[in-house]
């Protein structure tokens, strides 16, 4: 504490050394220096700025975030000190680390329907499933593009996956997976190549039968072989579609064979309907989310307000946990992908630790929303953030260091009701307005 | 020589302090001791024959005055202390002073008392400042005082008793008469009478009591306060006049700061009930004299003399009970959750009111009805409209199938009912419904024994169901849990006004003939009875023999609705004008809680299929959440508390919450309100 800082709270100091892990061009002089303890994130981001200019003129302001024992700092500085109990006598040492926010908007993607799903696990499309029974892939860029529409479903898609990212690479073939109200999943081959004009009309070349009530979600296991589904039938199925893809190849069914095909529906081709490989059965309710982030751990969360864990060689429950509320959604990340982050029918979004033996509270609890939260997603590569997207229709960002969100992004008129990264800086999400929005320029490191 | 003798020895004190024992107690020596005393003391009397001499008689008597003055004339002073400068000690009775005694060195007394042999039986009277030789006797009495024996040696304390009356062999009677020969005969009448008490007691005409009263004292306490006793209490008698108030501080000319109201106090005041304003308000005056009369001084004397012996006074009895320890003990709300409490999805769509709803067994898809002429089905989780029927009349009633397989809605119109094929359920399900659905020939419907059927079964083309067109106005159906048969309620049917309904065989019969005006009919959830509700009453039948078991009276002037708890036991019906009952089949025909929650008609009350709530919806557009614990234990009555009121809806034409139905597996309610809306409220 400087001595000039005779009792006014304005002129109050804290001894700082601002530290980062960022590279070389942004990294200040490591030298202790005194700030003003008055100071929010922005006076902080200020001083930080201006001490890259010093060392670099050509150096263009950015905000930064900062960080006091791994928590981020989201008030001002006295009061977070006095609220954490940390001492102001000593040098504080502030990581700073580049603010997650977004910083461009794109134009919304029109649809016919509500946007019930979307998959933006591939870098140059996104997968959209709609109310009016479509899939359709996007081609990033900044026109609005859609390079396929995938026909076949008779009910609303709740759930589009991508399968096989590999492939999409090399821009050879989509291979996807959708799930609809329909009772059916449908596996998809497209050809990625580009064209001109009107968007390619796809059929499925193979129908996945065997849910009797809506199917609510579809997951792909990590090593694309196996898919699995959950279903308003209280079960979770697994499909294998290693198989299926190897007896689909280059048998797409065209448009018109289908469609004769759905009106005698009981004479469906044997070859073109596939079975499950097994069932796992527990819950007693809808099964609104199951995925798959591990070869033999599965995840499932249902209305029966239960999370739980399975292990997929044996088709036995390893972990259940019952949180009180109907799930909605649910993602596995975090610290070592171990994290389970859940949403459902109340505003607050939870995070649980299964490897905490003993208690089933959640760890974290973020309770921003003002209604149901319909999806939930772990960003692919850091540990601590995730976005959650509501029917209040919002979605926001969250910093496990910090219970504020990060952002929030208001770009629906109407319930959001699927979110999901995309290219690992972008947040792509579907609403009851029939948008997809794609919101860009979110830098994590 | 004596009085020469003068020591002022250490041991002064102690003699001093016997001298004057020897002063006192020679008050008490008696005159004729005296004279012993100084008969047998020679040295005493050698002694007086000095100057010491008339000292000694005063020392000996008080009586002998006459003789000799004692040298002492100032009195009890310290005399050696506040004379010590002076050669007198005082004047005698002619003005001449009395001179001190000569001082002697200390040497020359030293010496003198070692040759003086009577030297120790000599003492200083400061009093009369002189030396005096105590007598040998005199000596003794102190020697006994000193030991604690009585001073004179002949006084015997334990003196013989001696009874100076003697009794024995002095026997003279006052009456030597010998005793009369009647105190030895037991008297005739006494024996008599005796006998008499004894036959009366024993026939109970006369009641012995053990205890013998005390005799009630006809004193009383003049001048206690006696208002509080309890003679005073049990008359009910005199009551004292309250006590006016003693002026305090604020009634002083010039009270402190404190006492004296601020301009906004005194503003306040006006804003008060004439009897709440008080009656004085303090003002400071500079000086005592600058107080003006006091104007309202006659005026309240005046009221009080009236309110003295003109107001009656009565003794009131102020219950002390604390009116927290009168309510019921309820379980905490805390603890019984979940329960719903906010609104978090709205169902929007319809054009006018929605006036029924109804969820799937399921919990995936809810139906409801309108004014606006239409039918939805509503996807629960997101709140989308996924089907509308245009039904062209007013949908009243609304009621999903409760058997999974057969996922058909049943609609009630103004004379018609729909079976809906809801389009549910995969394709094997879709196919039967189909089937179901179908009427093969549609002139076979009509029930062959009445010449006037009550209910035709039709093919509905453009809906693809059902049209069962009734004979007068429907106002309400019920489902049977396993979903073949079901009932419809025509409140001016007279005889037909309860009808029975097959699905599968599309047949209808009216089984209740005498009825009142039926308002809504239920099938028990489990066993085969049937609960018809009129207007003021509900009956209970059993299906099987079709026989009337229980009326239940509920109290209410209309019943609006009526709902069974899934044991069974239990039924709440709401009525027109708020007030809910509760029944508990097996304890009474009456209700065994009434509750008085809205203000306006009670639209509709519903149970929770699997979770301990009830709720009840209301035009005053609130609906009531209550939790209801049914025990298994006959003993213990049902626990019912309130938890949630659920506002949100907004009026319309006077109506408010058209009705309201629980989620079959989550603890959620849905409301459908008259301002065309329906929300969920979740937990």
């Amino acid at each position: 504490m400087e001595p000039n800082g005779s009792g006014s709270d304005a002129s109050r100091q804290v001894q700082a050394r601002f530290v980062t892990r960022l590279p070389p061009p942004l990294r200040v002089p490591p030298a202790s220096m005194a700030v003003p303890s008055h100071l929010t994130r922005f006076g902080l981001s200020d001083i930080v700025n201006l001490l890259l200019k010093n060392s670099d003129p050509d150096h263009e302001n950015q905000p930064f975030d900062f960080l006091i024992d791994g928590e981020l700092v989201r008030m001002q500085l006295d009061e977070f000190l006095i609220a954490k109990g940390i001492s102001a006598e000593k040098v504080l040492e502030l990581e700073y680390v580049k603010a997650v926010a977004p910083r461009k908007q794109e134009d919304p993607r029109p649809h016919d329907d509500w946007v019930s799903a979307v998959d933006g696990s591939n870098s140059s499309f996104i997968l959209t499933g709609c109310y009016d029974t479509f899939v359709r892939i996007w081609k990033s860029g900044d026109v609005s593009e859609c390079t396929h529409v995938l026909e076949g479903h008779t009910g609303a898609i709740t759930s589009a996956k991508f399968i096989d990212i590999r492939g999409v690479e090399n821009e050879q073939n989509f291979h996807l997976v959708t799930g609809s109200k329909d009772r059916l999943l449908r596996l998809w081959k497209c050809d990625a190549a580009k064209r001109r004009g009107d968007p390619i009309r796809v059929g499925a070349y193979k129908i996945l039968a065997g849910h009797t009530s809506s199917v609510q979600s579809v997951s792909v296991n990590p090593s694309r072989e196996m898919i699995c589904s959950g279903s308003w039938d209280c079960s979770i199925k697994l499909w294998d579609v290693k198989e299926s893809e190897e007896d689909g190849d280059g048998t797409t069914i065209s448009l018109k064979k289908r469609k004769v095909n759905s009106k005698t529906k009981e004479s469906v081709d044997a070859r073109l309907e596939g079975a499950a490989t097994s069932t796992l059965v527990g819950h007693t309710q809808c099964v609104s989310v199951a995925t798959w982030p591990d070869p033999d751990v599965l995840y499932s969360a249902s209305w029966d307000h239960s999370v739980r864990q399975w292990d997929v060689p044996s088709g036995k429950e390893t972990w259940t946990m019952v949180c009180g509320k109907a799930l909605n959604c649910l993602d596995i990340g975090g610290e070592g992908s171990a994290l389970v982050a859940a949403g459902g029918s109340d505003p607050v979004l939870r995070i649980w630790d299964p490897r905490k033996p003993g208690s089933l509270a959640p760890i974290f609890q973020y309770s921003s929303h003002s209604s149901w939260i319909s999806a939930c997603k772990w960003h692919p590569r850091s540990w601590f953030h995730l976005l959650s997207a509501s029917y209040d229709g919002k979605v926001m960002l969250w910093d496990l260091r910090t219970a504020w969100p990060l952002a929030v992004m208001e770009s629906h008129q109407d319930k959001v009701l699927c979110a999901d990264w995309w290219k690992d800086d972008s947040v792509v999400s579907g609403g009851a307005d029939s948008k997809l929005c794609i919101t860009s320029g979110i830098e994590i490191q | 020589m004596g009085k020469e003798k003068y020591e002022e020895s250490s041991s002064d004190e102690e003699v001093n302090s016997s001298s004057d024992v020897v002063e006192a107690s020679s008050d008490e020596e008696v005159e004729s001791s005296s004279d012993e005393v100084e008969a047998s003391s020679d040295d005493v009397e050698s002694s007086e024959d000095e100057s010491s001499s008339d000292n000694e008689k005063v020392e000996e008597s008080d009586s002998s005055e006459d003789e000799v003055a004692p040298r002492n004339t100032v009195g009890d002073i310290p005399l050696v202390e506040w004379h010590k400068d002076e050669e007198h000690i005082g004047y005698d009775i002619k003005g001449r002073k009395i001179m001190k005694q000569p001082r002697k060195d200390k040497l020359a007394s030293f010496i003198e008392g070692a040759d003086d042999p009577k030297n120790w039986r000599k003492i200083y009277d400061e009093y009369n400042d002189e030396e005096i030789e105590l007598t040998k006797d005199e000596i003794k009495i102190i020697q006994r005082v000193i030991s604690g024996r009585t001073p004179h040696a002949e006084v015997n304390p334990y003196e013989d008793y001696v009874d100076w009356f003697e009794y024995e062999d002095k026997g003279h009677p006052l009456s030597n008469a010998p005793e009369p020969k009647r105190r030895f005969i037991p008297s005739k009448w006494e024996q008599k009478r005796v006998a008499n008490l004894v036959r009366k007691i024993r026939a109970g005409l006369i009641k012995v009591s053990d205890q013998h009263k005390e005799e009630e004292h006809n004193v009383y306490s003049l001048w206690t306060d006696d208002t509080d006793s309890v003679e005073n209490k049990k008359h009910g008698g005199y009551v004292p006049a309250p006590k006016p108030k003693l002026p305090g501080h604020e009634e002083a000319y010039n009270p402190p700061v404190e006492y004296i109201p601020t301009a906004e106090e005194i503003n306040s005041y006006e804003l008060m009930y004439e009897e709440d304003r008080p009656k004085f308000i303090p003002r400071r005056y500079l000086n005592y004299r600058s107080v003006p009369a006091y104007d309202k001084g006659v005026k309240e004397s005046f009221d009080r003399c009236l309110d003295q012996y003109l107001c009656p006074r009565t003794r009131k009895k102020r219950i002390n009970i604390d009116p927290e320890s009168l309510k019921p003990k309820l379980p905490s709300r805390k603890d019984l959750r979940p329960y719903p409490t906010t609104c978090y999805l709205e169902y929007r769509g319809h054009m006018g009111p929605v006036n029924c709803i109804s969820v799937d067994p399921s919990g995936q898809w809810l139906a409801s009805g309108s004014t606006d002429g239409t039918a939805r089905v509503w996807e629960i989780e997101t709140g989308r409209c996924l089907k509308i029927w245009e039904v062209g009349e007013v949908a009243r009633q609304i009621c999903w199938n409760p058997s999974p397989d057969r996922p058909i809605l049943a609609v009630v119109l103004e004379y018609d009912v729909l079976l809906l094929n809801s389009g549910m359920g995969d394709i094997d399900i879709q196919t039967k419904m189909k089937e179901l659905l179908h009427i093969s020939e549609p002139g076979a419907t009509e029930d062959a024994g009445d010449s006037k059927s009550a209910v035709t079964w039709i093919q509905h083309e453009k809906h693809d169901g059902i049209r069962m067109k009734h004979f007068k106005a429907v106002l309400s159906i019920e489902w049977h849990f396993k979903g073949d048969y079901f009932t419809t309620v025509v409140p001016s049917g007279d005889s037909k006004a309860i009808l029975l309904h097959q699905l599968s065989k599309k047949h209808s019969e009216t089984p209740f003939r005498k009825l009142g005006i039926p308002v809504t009919a239920v099938f028990h959830p489990s066993k085969k009875k049937f609960f018809v509700a009129t207007k003021k009453f509900v009956h209970v039948y059993d299906l099987s023999k079709v026989e009337k078991i229980q009326k239940l009276e509920t109290g209410v002037r209309e019943i609006s609705s009526i709902s069974i708890h899934p044991g069974g036991e239990n039924i709440i019906v709401g009525s027109k004008e708020g007030k809910m009952c509760w029944f508990d089949l097996e304890l009474s025909t009456r209700p065994y809680k009434t509750l008085k929650v809205h203000s306006k008609d009670i639209t509709r009350v519903t149970f929770h299929r699997t979770y301990p709530l009830f709720a009840s919806a209301s035009d005053d557009c609130t609906a009531y959440v209550f939790h209801s614990t049914v025990y298994s234990d006959l003993n213990q009555n049902p626990l019912i508390v309130p938890l949630e009121i659920l506002r949100g809806h907004k009026p319309e034409h006077g109506r408010g919450v058209l009705d309201c139905k629980y989620h079959p597996r989550q603890p959620w309610l849905f409301t459908a309100g008259a301002d065309s809306i329906i929300k969920l409220y979740c937990h």
